[in-house]
Parts: C-alpha cells; structure tokens; sequence
C-alpha cells in the first residue's frame, strides 16, 4: 500500500512537471521531451491505480498501445521539427 | 523471520522511494537542462526508472511490461529523439520570459493538488493485490479483442519505418 502511494505521488509530480516543462519552454524539442514527461506519468498514473485495484491485464494492453503510438508520434513530430528548422533556421516558438 | 520480512518490506520500500526521487531528478533535469541532448540523455533515465517503478509494484503481474517499457521507450524512442538532437548540434535553450513561467508553475501545482485530491480519497478504500500475469492470456486477450487497434498499430509502424529512411535520405 505505502509503496503504491509512493508511486502515484511520484506520477502527480511528474505530471505537473511534464506541463509545466509545456507552459514555460519556447523551444520545440524541449516542448516535445516535456511531453514525454506527461507520457511516462500517464503511464505510472495508469498502472499505479490498476495495482492499487488489483487489475493485471487493462494496464498492459492499454500501455502496450500507448508506448506504441509514442514511438509513432515521435518519429513524426521530429520530421516536423526537422521541415520547421530547414524552412525557418530555427527551433523557437513566436 | 519476523525482523527478516519486516528489513525486506523496508528494503522495498525504500530503494520504490529511491527510484522515485531519481525519476523526478530526471525530469527536472529534462525541463531545466539548457543543452537539449543532455535532456534525451536524462529522458532515458526516466524511462529507465518508471519501468523500474512499475515492476516494484508488482513483479509477477508489470515485469514483462516493465521490460517491454524499457526496449521499446528507452531502447527505440529515447534513441531517436537523442540521435534526432544529434542533427541540431550547437542549439541551447534560451531562456523563456518569466510570464510563461510563472504560469507554468502555477498551473502545474493545481493541477496536481486538484489531481491529488480527486484520487487520494478513493485509492484508501481498496487494496487487492493484482494476480500474476500469463502471456497465454494476454495473447488471447490482444488478439480477440483488440485484433482491429494491432492492425492500425502495425500500419502506423510500416510508416514509421518508412518515414524514417525518407528522412536519412534528406527527402
């Protein structure tokens, strides 16, 4: 019980880290890692309360998919970022 | 015996307490860090230590995930975030105006109070510890059930792949 709370407490801080990493940078990449950021705590927050409900299979599948279309999404972003830099020399946000 | 389970429960929970400290160094290093690289660097770490966080839980049941986290996240997408980087060598960060800042803090702790509150109440009432998990069943489970999301994952993927050799071609 005591390390399941350590556990969700730990992905609370990551969340709020991970948005504000979102709110404060201008920088694409550092905008993009932050989301990253989200993505671990999602993943914690997600298997932190399936443990805490005693549920094996639901956070698996779920995380499997997830993790999945992570790497997706992170190939694509890094094209964008890759035309964003080519067409404007530049990694910041106006 | 008595004092052997109760070091062990202590062991456990403090190296969990350990774990959970090093993963939230690594992410404010992630957001603090001004050369982006060192960032990927410290998003391994994180990965790395959330995989660990999840098989401390419950080993018989998150292990083989926890493994999957650790190729998968660490071993592909850190990877090619930090080698993407690699490209853009020589870009710091420069620093933000202290507006977004200040929002950004502010807006992180409500969200974490507001999330704390909504599910600290509830995680109190119950505790079942999970059972163990059986690849058989989760094999079952992935292919009668979620044999449409598998397809459009292994699609998503191919693209992937593709997308990939279209950008080290510089096309």
């Amino acid at each position: 019980m005591l390390v399941g709370l350590i556990v969700l407490s730990t992905s609370i801080v990551l969340i709020a880290i991970g948005l504000y990493g979102l709110m404060s940078s201008r920088n694409i990449i550092r905008t993009l890692l932050s989301s990253e950021i989200l993505l671990n705590a999602s993943i914690l927050f997600t298997f932190t309360l399936s443990y805490l409900n005693g549920l094996t299979y639901p956070p698996v599948i779920y995380s499997v998919f997830a993790i999945s279309t992570a790497l997706i999404e992170v190939v694509v972003a890094f094209a964008a970022v890759i035309l964003y830099f080519r067409s404007k020399g530049s990694l910041e946000v106006d | 015996m008595y004092l052997t389970s109760d070091v062990s429960s202590y062991l456990y929970e403090g190296v969990t307490a350990l774990l959970a400290a090093f993963a939230i160094a690594s992410a404010i290093t992630i957001v603090k860090q001004k050369v982006v690289l060192y960032s990927a660097v410290a998003l391994a770490f994180l990965g790395f230590s959330t995989a660990a966080l999840i098989a401390l839980l419950s080993p018989s049941a998150y292990g083989i995930y926890s493994v999957f986290h650790v190729l998968l996240y660490v071993g592909a997408t850190v990877t090619f975030i930090a080698l993407t980087i690699v490209l853009f060598r020589g870009i710091d960060v420069k620093p933000s105006p202290s507006a977004g800042v200040a929002l950004g803090v502010v807006i992180a702790v409500l969200v974490a109070i507001v999330t704390a509150i909504l599910i600290y109440p509830s995680v109190q009432a119950s505790s079942t510890v999970p059972p163990a998990l059986s690849l058989t069943e989760l094999a079952n489970q992935l292919l009668d059930a979620y044999w449409f999301p598998i397809i459009v994952l292994i699609v998503g993927l191919i693209t992937t792949v593709i997308e990939a050799l279209a950008l080290a071609r510089r096309r």
